[in-house]
């Protein structure tokens, strides 16, 4: 889902950098302690969690596949804050160990990814929870990929109102590519595996998870 | 792989890659993204061939994808062509980063370069050790749900086996955070 490098200019990576950066201080000071030996094994595991939950594959209809983001199981548990902390983490290591995404988008990637889908699906669940547990859980991993997908679409859609010769692309076709795999594959897939790994963790209830 | 850098030369070049992407990413004229990108073949022309390749098969496709839907989007709503260099210009932006960011990554020694920056260097070696230790689970339990079923698994199959997955990969999770926290503040920290 994430945007690659070259497709943003420093008019918009930077200033996302700049709402980005205080973000992160703010919430790994909140979350994650003060000293290296509490904030850094966590920080550190729940990073690596997130970063193999989007290595697992799920084969979709048409002989294609699509990957997990899991963030919002994280937001779930730990709250948004630690979620958006952990993203931008997986989002650097892919970025610096494994060449995906890139540097100069990752604030964008961050906030929307991190930040702006699991606050989205976090809002969800805690007003449909009420309702129905397995209902709201579902909302919430849909809800969360809809709105990480249409705010790097709005980045996108953004830049070619600003400059139409940086970024080419017209805000339909964007709209498109971005929106229709994710209303319709994405979203559905992120909301079955929130009620599956929600509902398990709540059976299993092991020792350290805020289930 | 390229030999790697020493540490201080690692930094540097980490340094001038990220001067050099940003800049590039405010570039738009693809005469000037050609000439970054020859200067980029020239200074890292060792292992350019198969750099080349990785940028061919991660980075092109989706700026190939993205052109070609927008060429034939506006030449249906339009009428005629649309001018061919600003997705000459944005297709050579994100290979030519790529190029750089690929070649450079590959000759840093990264964990060395970051040792002036303890705590990001620390959470980095714990972020990826967990990685490995983590993905072996996900790896296992994968291919134990293969070797359970008789046919290939379906979307459903591997989605209840990734919430599997993932409740067992909590419990690791948390159970390596607390071993490694103990044994760091063993040592002082």
């Amino acid at each position: 889902m994430h945007v690659p490098d070259g497709f943003l200019s420093p008019q918009l990576s930077v200033p996302a950098y700049a709402v980005a950066a205080p973000l992160w201080a703010w919430a790994v000071r909140r979350h994650f302690g003060r000293g290296a030996a509490e904030s850094l094994p966590v920080m550190g595991s729940l990073t690596a969690l997130a970063f193999v939950i989007q290595t697992l594959m799920i084969p979709v209809p048409g002989g294609t596949s699509t990957h997990l983001v899991g963030v919002v199981v994280l937001a779930l548990l730990f709250g948004p804050l630690v979620a958006f902390v952990c993203e931008a983490l997986v989002l650097l290591v892919q970025a610096l160990f494994f060449g995906a995404g890139g540097i100069t988008v990752l604030g964008v990637n961050a906030l929307a990814m991190g930040l702006v889908g699991p606050l989205a699906g976090w809002l969800v669940w805690r007003l449909a929870r009420p309702f129905s547990e397995k209902a709201a859980l579902f909302l919430a991993g849909w809800v969360a990929t809809q709105a990480a997908a249409l705010l790097l679409a709005g980045a996108l859609a953004l830049q070619h109102r600003l400059d139409p010769a940086y970024f080419p692309v017209p805000i339909a076709v964007n709209l498109t590519a971005m929106m229709v795999p994710s209303l319709t594959v994405a979203g559905v897939v992120e909301g079955l595996y929130t009620v599956f790994v929600l509902s398990l963790l709540r059976k299993a209830n092991p020792r350290g998870v805020a289930a | 792989m390229a030999s790697r850098l020493e540490p201080r030369r690692s930094r540097l070049l980490l340094a001038a890659w990220l001067v050099a992407i940003f800049a590039i990413s405010a570039c738009k004229e693809p005469r000037l993204l050609s000439g970054a990108g020859v200067v980029a073949g020239l200074l890292f022309h060792r292992g350019l061939g198969r750099t080349l390749a990785r940028v061919l098969r991660t980075i092109l496709p989706v700026t190939a994808g993205l052109a070609l839907a927008s060429v034939l989007g506006l030449r249906a709503v339009g009428g005629a062509w649309p001018p061919v260099e600003p997705f000459a210009a944005l297709a050579l932006r994100a290979g030519v980063i790529g190029v750089i960011t690929f070649s450079v990554l590959d000759r840093v020694g990264l964990l060395a370069a970051l040792a002036p920056f303890p705590a990001l260097s620390r959470l980095l070696v714990v972020t990826l050790a967990q990685t490995h230790a983590l993905r072996l689970l996900a790896t296992e339990s994968r291919d134990g749900l293969r070797s359970r079923l008789a046919r290939k698994p379906g979307a459903i199959d591997m989605l209840r086996s990734s919430g599997a997955v993932t409740a067992a990969l909590f419990t690791l999770s948390a159970r390596n955070a607390r071993e490694i926290s103990d044994a760091m503040r063993s040592r002082g920290f």
